[in-house]
């Protein structure tokens, strides 16, 4: 974890399906400046554990902080507007509205916003990720990578102090993924927090600060990504043993 | 010129009232009830167009909100307008309650639900005799003492352009775009920071309230109200008018419900054969026009009315800035 103000903290979260333990008992610090791999197995948790970190689901035990103020139970927006933005494991845009609409969205639900402003800044950031000659499509008409791309700029448009990826880098073209890791290395050079799930180990170990990893709903290591790769419970996990 | 739809309106507008007094007591009548149903298709292509949710209970609204006018009118005789106000506020409140109700639904559950209470509604009216004078039809008093329509089609088409101007701007600001977010991906929009569960509630009040305007307008013209107002039937000739004219934008909804009126009334002929050809026409229009049978024309006005030339500008099939006019 770095040294940096404690921004969103899970506490003991359980969140059960049925008789499944999505997440048991799942402690995770997320701090300013961090940029955080979260990985593991298919079926460990990690998209449920993102999904109550960011108020998508309710813990059924446990309880979400974000600056030291507790959240859980409150809707998403509320998070958004703390400034904990999320992109989702199969993309999920407004397809049948054009991309500078899908960025201007988040940035006007912001207090005191205006539209001028925000439609500048929501143009910087395509320009940035490279759609701004995109910006009057509908964004169901961009490719898939441009689609990641886009998500990411929405969640930029919040100015979020922590944004959680959920797969990112999956099904994206490599030049595409490439882009996406080089902004994300540039965002996060530039001061932003990020927590990003994928398969893609090659990418998350590229750009990770810190690795954790979850298997069967618990969090079985948390620290250097060399140090965590060399941890035998990790190794086990992965195996399957 | 990028305001060229406007204008193409404006125009239509002025011709429309310019020859209004050249049209005889059956087609001035056929345009009232054709602006009437203008108010609802463009507040229900307001719900079920631009936020996606798909309800089957505003012409009950419309219903609440003609009783409501017409029984407050007649016990506490006071003035028409306020009687319609009154309704206005009354199918606002009513329709945020069912907003909240529904909160957690969508698709097929909600227009159950939606229809369940249109039917309630219904149900009420027609068995509260001593009240609403049930099937016998509630007189009402009329809004002008006049021995000609033309003061009502002159107020019909007031009522209609403030509604359209009124539904215009909210459909161009943010909560506008907040509400299309919604009807894309309540889980996105969500997560951008919209307010999800409020906008929803808004639309449902702000949509119900102009059902409630048009059929307080409607309960003070015709001179009785009956059930039959807000029946399945109606309902269900308010949505063909919605979606054969286009239910993704205000002017292609208004559009829909005058060429439904006007085609309802040049069929007449026809009598009860003309109904299963809407049907049919519907049927077409779902299979081969999802987007309405008006939609490609107003984007086409749109289009030329867009001097920005370039392959993204007529790629763009649903322009923010241009839709809502």
């Amino acid at each position: 974890m770095s040294d940096g103000a404690e921004l969103v903290r899970g506490v003991g979260l359980v969140k059960r399906f049925g008789g499944i333990v999505a997440n048991d008992a799942v402690d995770l610090v997320v701090a300013e400046g961090d940029l955080v791999g979260l990985i593991g197995p298919n079926g460990s948790g990690k998209t449920t554990l993102i999904n109550v970190l960011t108020g998508h689901l309710e813990p059924d035990g446990g309880e979400v902080r974000v600056r030291g103020r507790r959240v859980s139970g409150r809707p998403p927006h509320v998070y958004a507007g703390m400034g904990v933005a999320r992109t989702f494991q199969l993309t999920q845009l407004f397809g049948r509205m054009t991309v500078l609409e899908n960025m201007l969205v988040p940035g006007l639900t912001r207090p005191h916003s205006r539209w001028d402003e925000v439609a500048r800044r929501a143009r910087g950031y395509l320009e940035f990720l490279n759609l701004a000659h995109l910006e009057q499509l509908q964004a169901r008409n961009l490719s898939g990578g441009q689609q990641k791309l886009l998500e990411l700029g929405r969640c930029l448009m919040l100015e979020p102090a922590v944004l959680f990826l959920d797969e990112p880098f999956a099904g994206v073209h490599p030049r595409l993924r490439e882009e996406l890791v080089a902004r994300i290395r540039e965002l996060h050079r530039g001061g932003r927090t990020f927590v990003v799930v994928d398969h893609d180990m090659e990418s998350i170990l590229r750009i990770s600060r810190r690795l954790v990893v979850m298997a069967r709903g618990s969090k079985i290591a948390d620290g250097d990504p060399a140090a965590v790769r060399a941890d035998q419970t990790v190794l086990a996990a992965y195996a399957g043993l | 010129m990028r305001g060229l739809p406007v204008y193409v309106l404006l125009v239509v507008a002025a011709l429309a009232l310019v020859g209004a007094d050249r049209l005889n007591a059956y087609w001035m009548h056929v345009a009232i009830i054709g602006m009437y149903y203008g108010i609802l298709a463009a507040s229900w292509s307001l719900l079920a167009g631009y936020v996606g949710l798909f309800s089957l209970s505003h012409t009950a609204f419309a219903s609440i909100g003609g009783y409501t006018s017409a029984l407050l009118v007649k016990w506490l005789g006071i003035p028409v307008l306020l009687g319609m106000g009154a309704g206005i506020v009354m199918c606002g409140v009513l329709g945020g309650a069912i907003g909240w109700v529904c909160l957690r639904m969508s698709g097929p559950y909600l227009a159950i639900f939606t229809l369940a209470f249109s039917e309630i509604v219904r149900i009420t009216i027609s068995t509260e005799d001593d009240v609403t004078a049930g099937m016998a039809g509630l007189h009402t008093a009329p809004l002008f003492q006049s021995a000609t329509r033309l003061p009502y089609f002159y107020a019909a088409f007031a009522l209609l352009a403030a509604s359209l101007l009124l539904m215009g701007l909210l459909v161009r600001s943010r909560w506008g775009l907040f509400l299309r977010a919604i009807r894309e991906d309540e889980q996105a929009a969500s997560a951008s920071g919209v307010a999800v569960a409020r906008f929803r509630i808004l639309a449902f009040a702000i949509a119900s309230a102009f059902a409630g305007l048009a059929g307080g307008f409607y309960a003070h013209y015709i001179g009785i109200m009956t059930p039959g107002v807000g029946d399945l039937d109606e309902m269900a000739k308010l949505v063909v008018m919605t979606v054969i004219g286009g239910m993704e934008r205000l002017p292609t909804a208004v559009g829909g419900a005058f060429v439904v009126e006007a085609l309802l009334e040049v069929l007449r002929s026809y009598g009860q054969w003309r109904l299963p050809l809407f049907g049919v026409l519907l049927l077409l229009t779902m299979r081969f026009a999802r987007n309405g049978l008006l939609t490609p024309l107003w984007l086409q006005l749109v289009r030329l009315g867009d001097t920005r030339v370039g392959p993204l500008a007529a790629a763009r099939d649903v322009p923010q800035k241009d839709s809502a006019a």
